[in-house]
């Protein structure tokens, strides 16, 4: 038995919280403060219900409704929430699965005794107590129907998906409420003339009954590497200035790379995608004999990569830079060139974790600001 | 316990570009707070900000941040019916006004 948390509109409601006076006003958490210029981080349920949703261009919410409520994210406080969440959970000593920044799942498999629905509204009266917002509660035999069950009755619900109403509940939810059902695959299965949880169920059962009803434990595949990393950033508008754009790129690339050092790892290849006016999407990569987790080796590479632009001087509104044949560092520099920069490299990730990621940074990358 | 399948740190990078862009609405200005210590939390009371007293009826929220070695505690709180965001350094011992919400 799983019991899926899912907080309701995370971060909107973290800002209710803080403002009060935004409380039941539409209300969007714009991805950067400039409001005009960004899309929607997260709507409320009063924008909701006007039709506004995540990932839509801010431009176009105000379209909808002019005198929209807006917040710049802040991520701190939603980290925060978001861990304080988490702990609070661990209190309950069940087998807890992180799923995202705003979904816990609980994994009542091994209890002598489950009562989920007692635990599921305890659950939600601590979280509202601790941080004055809400959270939906799922709670099915496997973890797909889980997380189905907790957006049914959104916000602040609570819902048994179990023998009993199995197929009463899977007639009612539409195929893309449904955890993987929201992209192509969907609309793949949608034209196939599967509307419905149910339209599924009863041609591929196995869909259901094959996702598993405890978290794997398997330790080795929690320890596994990554298989890549990457960073990428979108403009707030086209971007013809070669020096900025080059700007961002070493900031994607030595974002990318501290994330490599501080796993220990070096990366191979390197991979870059940009997309604009004229290019529409260009992408790709390239293998070196050399791995690397060097912030400007890895820019050298993707700016290499970039000569390959037929293009001479494109507009830019999307930067992507991905390392990936990862391996652990276990290269020893020897030349004094190379010892010298990997002491330099070092040094400044000692100043950045003392006093703050991004305190000492290329100077390049004061473009990006 | 299941952690490593999600880190909230990893995707919400805190070496976010956009960050520090010019914002009309921060203060950044030190203020002195009367605050309780109490059961490892803060708890302000008023504050002292350009001479005038800011009595605090309610904290709304308050979530904390580590930037580098220094834990930043961030408070939102209500003073005759305005909203002030103040933070605490841990490290430098520093109190400031960030912004009025508006």
């Amino acid at each position: 038995m799983i019991v899926h948390i899912d907080m309701d509109a995370f971060f909107a409601s973290i800002e209710e919280a803080i403002n009060p006076r935004l409380k039941g006003r539409p209300l969007i958490v714009g991805s950067r403060g400039n409001r005009m210029h960004t899309v929607v981080c997260a709507a409320n349920y009063a924008a909701k219900a006007l039709g506004i949703h995540s990932g839509m261009p801010t431009r176009r919410a105000y379209s909808i409704y002019s005198k929209l409520e807006f917040v710049a994210a802040d991520q701190a406080k939603y980290i925060w929430t978001s861990e304080q969440i988490f702990e609070l959970l661990k209190g309950f000593n069940f087998p807890l699965n992180y799923a995202s920044i705003d979904e816990f799942q609980l994994d009542l498999s091994g209890c002598p005794e489950p009562k989920p629905v007692s635990l599921g509204k305890e659950i939600k009266a601590q979280i509202y107590a601790n941080f004055n917002i809400t959270a939906s509660v799922g709670i099915a035999k496997n973890w797909l129907l889980a997380k189905l069950a907790s957006k049914l009755n959104k916000p602040d619900g609570l819902t048994v998906i179990d023998d009993s109403n199995f197929e009463q509940v899977l007639r009612k939810a539409n195929l893309d409420k449904l955890c993987g059902m929201g992209g192509k695959n969907g609309q793949i299965l949608m034209a196939k003339g599967l509307k419905t949880c149910w339209d599924l169920y009863l041609n591929l059962p196995e869909f259901f009954n094959n996702n598993p009803g405890k978290f794997d434990e398997d330790p080795g595949k929690t320890n596994e590497k990554p298989k890549s990393v990457s960073h990428s950033y979108t403009l707030p508008r086209d971007q013809i200035n070669h020096q900025v754009i080059m700007a961002w790129i070493r900031l994607l690339s030595e974002m990318v790379a501290i994330r490599l050092r501080q796993q220990d790892l070096v990366s191979a290849t390197v991979h870059l995608w940009l997309t604009g006016p004229e290019i529409c999407n260009f992408g790709a990569q390239k293998a070196y004999q050399v791995s690397t987790n060097d912030g400007y080796e890895i820019c050298q590479r993707a700016l290499k990569i970039m000569e390959k632009l037929n293009h001479k001087n494109p507009r830019i509104r999307a930067i992507g830079v991905t390392c990936s044949s990862l391996s652990l560092n276990v290269y020893q520099p020897l030349l004094s060139e190379e010892i010298r920069r990997e002491g330099l490299i070092q040094a400044l990730d000692r100043i950045n974790n003392r006093f703050g990621e991004g305190v000492i940074h290329p100077a390049i990358t004061t473009l990006t600001r | 316990m299941n952690q490593n399948s999600f880190n909230p740190k990893a995707r919400w990078d805190r070496f976010e570009p956009d960050k520090t862009g010019f914002n009309p609405d921060s203060l950044n200005e030190r203020i002195e707070v009367l605050a309780n210590f109490k059961h490892a939390r803060i708890f302000p009371k008023s504050f002292l900000w350009h001479d005038k007293e800011y009595v605090i009826e309610t904290i709304t929220y308050n979530w904390q941040e580590r930037i580098g070695q220094a834990l930043l505690n961030y408070f939102s709180v209500l003073c005759a019916g305005q909203i002030y965001q103040i933070s605490f350094n841990n490290s430098t011992f520093r109190w400031q006004i960030d912004k009025i919400i508006q």
